[in-house]
């Protein structure tokens, strides 16, 4: 952990992609144990900002680090896990061997890989499916399967791009679940999500994009007090004001 | 160094895997067993030009088949991974650029030369069923064969940073088939062209690989003999520059690639 305490810190971060600015002037900062909502419509800067926190992307103008360190350092991603919004993994791999393969990467040893990924697959859901193919997966068993392997490692932050696409309302309340309980064991989790409803229910921040910048950053308990009902009006409002 | 073993297994395991779980290696082993049986059971009648001509074939197919692997284990191996968008939770993950690139050409190569190895079998395997022998320079056909292997999987690789899987299989054939085929005699090509498409064949000459210079099948059929020491040395040494100089261009383009 950096001596700040931050997982993730984000300091006045632009990137261009030609003449489009996807990130204009981002600052932000993620503590350990603390889950914070990136919000925002499509095209915001949402995907782009977490590229540049896993250290796939370097920010034009701006610093990133995690933990203290560059996110494209190697050690640094050893304590990092994320999920994609989409990705159909290796289609003829079953979940199994698809944790394996990972576990491998990340430079763990098999034996280690095998202690995880039966907890793991139990987690989320696909342990009588652990053994099928990847391609007879549905999306939201795809989308379990993502989570275990950003899961694999034991990550102290935890990135996730939609989450919860294409999850039923039961898969849902167990992945709200389990990251109440990484929250509670002091990980740091930073998630994107057109699913105010559910942002709602599991953060402790969020903050809104709206063309590159970010246009409210604050608390979730904070909108009560502002006197809002909820995340969406107050999504709609943010938008709608700053034009 | 130890986690580096165990990415490079893991994605070894994975070329495997692939090669395995597709289809295309099942079609590949009936395809060279349909092929390679009937040449074994065929009876020349002592005539040693038939059997010479059965060697010639078989070694014909043996190449194919080994090209159709390399290249095949090549062509998937980045460029479907930016397709499904599965290079993001792998680059995500403990492990850089470089270190991914080595490992996915280690993993290609060993499932490639897996499969040679398998087709030489085949080959001696027939040659002995016809009753045939094996003559010294075996070895050096096939350690060149291997060298060649290694080319055609750095260049497919290179390819599929660029390239769709399929464009980067028909390109990199057609490289590799016609320098096979035509590589020795393009300085003889280009004396008759109008001069800026004699110099354009001569580049070609110069960079394209030399796929010709790994062929011993002729050797081989006809008991010619290995080539000289010297020779062979020169021929491993083009192969292993040549995947070198691929090999760092490929990790230009992946550092460079934006994702």
């Amino acid at each position: 952990m950096s001596s700040s305490g931050s997982a993730v810190e984000i300091e006045g971060v632009s990137r261009t992609f030609g003449s489009v600015k996807a990130v204009d002037g981002l600052s932000l900062k993620l503590n350990a144990g603390e889950v914070m909502g990136f919000l925002g419509t499509n095209g915001a800067g949402k995907t782009t900002t977490i590229k540049m926190v896993l250290g796939l992307l370097a920010p034009g103008e701006g610093k990133v680090s995690v933990f203290g360190g560059d996110p494209s350092d190697p050690a640094v991603r050893a304590r990092v896990g994320y999920m994609p919004e989409v990705a159909t993994y290796y289609p003829y791999l079953n979940a199994r061997e698809l944790l394996a393969f990972y576990g491998g990467i990340c430079g763990l040893d098999a034996k280690m890989v095998k202690d995880r990924t039966d907890g793991l697959l139990e987690s989320v859901g696909l342990a009588d499916a652990a053994k099928r193919p990847l391609k007879t997966y549905s999306k939201g068993m795809l989308q379990r399967a993502g989570i275990a392997q950003a899961l694999l490692n034991d990550p102290d932050l935890l990135v996730l791009d939609e989450p919860f696409t294409g999850l039923d309302p039961l898969a849902r309340i167990h992945f709200r679940e389990l990251m109440r309980s990484l929250k509670e064991r002091g990980k740091a989790i930073f998630f994107s999500s057109h699913e105010l409803g559910e942002t709602e229910l599991l953060c402790d921040r969020v903050a809104i994009m709206k063309k590159g910048r970010c246009v409210y950053q604050g608390s979730v308990k904070g909108i009560a007090g502002d006197g809002e009902s909820n995340l969406e009006r107050l999504f709609l409002k943010t938008l709608e004001g700053a034009k | 160094m130890k986690t580096f073993a165990l990415q490079v297994r893991a994605l070894v395991k994975l070329s495997f895997l692939e090669l395995w779980r597709r289809n295309d290696v099942f079609a590949l082993v009936l395809l060279g067993l349909a092929l390679m049986v009937p040449l074994a059971m065929a009876s020349p009648f002592g005539s040693a030009g038939a059997s010479r001509y059965l060697d010639e074939v078989a070694l014909l197919l043996v190449w194919g088949f080994s090209l159709f692997v390399s290249l095949g284990a090549g062509q998937r191996l980045f460029a479907p991974e930016f397709e499904a968008r599965t290079i993001y939770p792998l680059l995500a993950k403990p492990i850089s650029r470089g270190r991914l690139l080595v490992g996915k050409y280690v993993g290609a190569l060993a499932a490639s030369w897996s499969a040679l190895a398998f087709f030489y079998v085949l080959f001696a395997a027939s040659v002995l069923l016809r009753g045939g022998s094996f003559s010294s320079e075996l070895c050096q056909a096939v350690a060149l064969h291997f060298a060649f292997a290694a080319l055609a999987v750095a260049l497919s690789l290179l390819g599929s940073l660029v390239m769709s899987a399929s464009a980067n299989y028909a390109l990199c054939s057609i490289a590799l088939i016609g320098m096979f085929f035509f590589g020795r005699n393009l300085p003889e090509y280009s004396e008759g062209l109008p001069a800026a498409l004699s110099w354009l064949v001569k580049a070609v000459y110069a960079f394209a690989p030399h796929a010709e210079f790994f062929d011993m099948r002729q050797r081989l059929v006809h008991g010619w003999g290995g080539v000289d020491g010297l020779v062979f040395a020169v021929v491993m040494l083009y192969a292993f520059a040549y995947v070198t100089a691929l090999l760092s261009l490929a990790a230009l383009v992946l550092r460079r690639r934006r994702l």
